[in-house]
């Protein structure tokens, strides 16, 4: 017979190291003789869309369009070190010093260009120096070329607040700021095969601003297709310190097939110490998946399943447990 | 003064998708060099063993350059935290997997031969595979100073009296597998010299600690190691701890030559960390109305033969073992303890994925023995700006939890079938 129900999941997420680590990112951000920016940072571009999003907080600061800014990321001898991609940190931590770079770049910029205009009230709009009391206006590119034909450079500097937790009590302030979700799934499970689908998914996410919706969506729907995996289908199995699961015709993980439509919302709350707004979300995004999808069969056909992952074994052999 | 954003909020298209999905994009696996040389990595096969190495019949096949010991390495020792990961076994393994010997010859296939024609000695040492067997006094030993390699504690207001309290209590011990980030690219990368600087190409998600550790194994000046990062195929965390670079570093050091190794699938799944899983027990008590009033939690998290992350990991999982739910009195016990299993570190959500698996089915069984729905008692406990957490923090501003709580109640409802 096949059994559907409905299951909720929320979650909390600190971000960043924690516990009085240092949590330091570096940024240097350059006006290159052709008058685009180069951000170098030492931040990874691991799938999560840092070399996108950084590039757009760059792009917002300096207000020049996002098409002239250039993520340098991939060498340490020309990057300054930005922390690991990790931890839900680099939009948050690497973004916030991506961002006072720009900042202070920019002033660079409008300092040069007082100079070549002789006047006082100068401003960036879309990458094209204005003079507010004037029609005159400057190109980045001149500004470059009127610097010496050098770069100019500006370094920014980011460092997220964290405490260390008293050693007897745990007490103390360890992470900031904490992200948030909600999910609710949808499942059917047959309780003659003891397979459990998805049918549907909601997700509620805080991203305290997204710096790039469909860069946030494309995060959820990968994190519950790994939450997904890590509720029903996957474990290294181990026998004596030896992993029977090592490849993947043994060691399942979702397929496109196995997700369910999921509908995604972003719910934006600006915190005031990310940049722009905007909070780490690349962990949080997975882990609200599996506690729904556990709480889903529940209601389906009644039976807690407090071991994961729910195979299709693990469940009959609960079910039947049940009517003893 | 700028009024509205230009570039945040807009769903720009990422710049390196059109190079990933055209196949254009450079993975560590697609570079070769002149001269190149290829290195395979011998590993042990027995979980916790004193091996000793015959390297006769290996050193003698033709077009075998160099096999590397940790004789050759000049500091044995890398790690995240603790460095307690040996580059080469220097004679004990901890773990199936344990890198031993790496060999490098003119072609794969006869480093792979060579790496066959090792003879490993193993005296096997008893193992304990069972974290909360490993707890126990008389527990073989993984390391010299005990298995239990970190505690947490959280202390919030008096738990036993406020248990008394409770209308409902609800106890459970939830388990959660050890699993893989299974990210799509396997590990590889190539190392070569430029003049005195030795270069490590690698898929990495922190290449300034890559290249510290490897400037560290070398005893080398880090400024005379450069990491390059080209496309990296996910990470999940699995790409924290060092796997191959050293290796690298160290083989084309030593043979002045490129030398480059790839991991098939099969080796990737030893080779790096995997999620902590966790033995969790959870008592959690409300009052009739549903109000949590306390919480108490013991977490035994197996970090395998090394530390890794398992500090933090296990330090996360104890700080978010309440849930966003404000609970007066907490009590949470967490441990991090060694066994001879494949080593436990950083993956996606750091320990603080494994305890939802946990607080919220606590959280349901609540409702159900209330009779309440599972939505308002989380409502009801939510976290909210202004609120205090268990570690006393104030949680000062952006912490939207009703707000998801609403808008998911209104989008699963909207088409909903079957419920009203």
């Amino acid at each position: 017979m096949k059994k559907r129900g409905f299951g909720y999941g929320c979650i909390f997420y600190g971000t960043g190291y924690g516990n009085g680590f240092p949590d330091i990112s570096r940024s240097i951000a350059e006006l290159d003789t052709k008058g685009h920016i180069n951000i170098y940072v030492g931040a990874t571009e691991v799938g999560q869309g840092a070399k996108t999003i950084l590039g757009q907080i760059a792009a917002e600061a300096l207000d020049v369009p996002v098409e002239i800014v250039t993520l340098i990321h991939e060498d340490t001898s020309i990057t300054p070190d930005a922390g690991t991609a990790a931890a839900s940190r680099q939009t948050y931590n690497t973004g916030n010093a991506v961002k006072i770079s720009a900042e202070e770049l920019k002033k660079e910029i409008i300092v040069v260009a007082k100079g070549l205009l002789n006047e006082d009230h100068l401003e960036i709009s879309n990458g094209v120096i204005r003079s507010n009391t004037s029609d005159k206006t400057l190109t980045l590119k001149d500004i470059a070329e009127a610097s010496g034909g050098g770069f100019l450079r500006k370094d920014g500097i980011f460092q997220a607040n964290t405490t260390e937790m008293d050693p007897e009590t745990g007490q103390g302030n360890p992470y900031w700021p904490y992200t948030i979700n909600a999910y609710a799934v949808e499942v059917e499970v047959d309780t003659t095969t003891g397979i459990v689908d998805i049918i549907r998914a909601a997700c509620s996410q805080d991203v305290g601003r997204a710096i790039n919706p469909s860069l946030v969506e494309g995060q959820i729907d990968g994190g519950f297709a790994m939450g997904l995996g890590y509720a029903i289908f996957e474990d290294i199995n181990l026998d004596k310190g030896r992993i029977k699961h090592n490849r993947f015709t043994n060691y399942l993980i979702p397929t496109a097939l196995d997700m369910p439509e999921i509908e995604k919302i972003i719910v934006e709350d600006p915190e005031s110490t990310g940049p722009f707004g905007a909070k780490g979300i690349g962990e949080p995004v997975m882990i609200a998946a599996a506690p729904a999808i556990l709480n889903a069969i529940y209601d389906a056909v009644g039976v807690r399943l407090t071991e994961i992952p729910v195979t299709p074994e693990k469940l009959l052999k609960a079910l039947k447990k049940r009517e003893g | 003064m700028k009024k509205n954003l230009e570039v945040v909020g807009k769903s720009v298209i990422r710049v390196d998708g059109f190079s990933k999905v055209t196949g254009k994009a450079t993975y560590s696996q697609d570079l070769t060099m002149d001269n190149m040389l290829w290195g395979k990595t011998l590993r042990s096969t027995k979980p916790h063993a004193n091996i000793k190495l015959n390297l006769t019949k290996a050193e003698v096949i033709p077009g075998v350059v160099r096999i590397l010991t940790y004789k050759d390495v000049p500091h044995n020792h890398h790690g995240v935290v603790f460095k307690d990961h040996e580059v080469l076994s220097s004679g004990r393994v901890r773990s199936i997997g344990t890198p031993i010997a790496f060999v490098v010859a003119e072609t794969e296939k006869i480093a792979v031969e060579a790496m066959k024609a090792i003879e490993v000695e193993y005296q096997e040492l008893e193992a304990v595979f069972d974290p909360v067997e490993a707890m126990k006094e008389d527990a073989p030993k993984v390391h010299e100073n005990g298995n239990l390699l970190y505690h947490y504690k959280l202390r919030l207001g008096d738990v036993d009296a406020a248990f008394k309290e409770c209308a409902v209590i609800v106890e459970n011990q939830y388990k959660t597998s050890m699993v893989d980030h299974a990210f799509l690219q396997p590990e590889a990368g190539i190392a070569y010299l430029e003049e005195d600087m030795v270069v490590v190409c690698a898929a990495t998600q922190y290449p300034h600690f890559d290249q510290l550790e490897i400037a560290e194994a070398l005893e080398v000046p880090t400024e005379k190691v450069k990491v390059l990062n080209p496309a990296v195929g996910g990470a999940f965390g699995g790409r924290e701890d060092i796997t191959m670079q050293i290796h690298l570093a160290l083989a084309s050091k030593l043979t002045g030559r490129p030398v480059k190794t790839v991991y098939s699938r099969e080796e990737s799944f030893v080779a790096h960390s995997k999620r902590h899983p966790m033995i969790m027990s959870y008592k959690t008590g409300a009052d009739k109305n549903g109000k949590l009033i306390a919480m108490e939690a013991k977490i035994v998290g197996d970090t395998g033969a090394y530390a890794s992350w398992a500090i933090n990991v296990l330090r996360k999982a104890g700080v978010h073992a309440t849930g966003p739910y404000e609970i007066p009195n907490v009590k949470v016990d967490s441990y991090a303890v060694y066994t001879n299993n494949p080593f436990a570190g950083a993956m996606r959500g750091f320990g603080a994925t494994q305890t939802p698996i946990g607080h919220e089915q606590q959280m349901d069984m609540l409702a159900e023995k209330l009779n309440m729905n599972p939505l308002e008692i989380r409502f009801l406990n939510a976290l909210k700006k202004g609120s205090k957490t268990a570690t006393g923090q104030i949680l000062e501003e952006s912490f939207p939890l009703k707000e998801c709580l609403e808008v998911l109640e209104k989008a699963f409802k909207k088409d909903a079938k079957g419920v009203e």
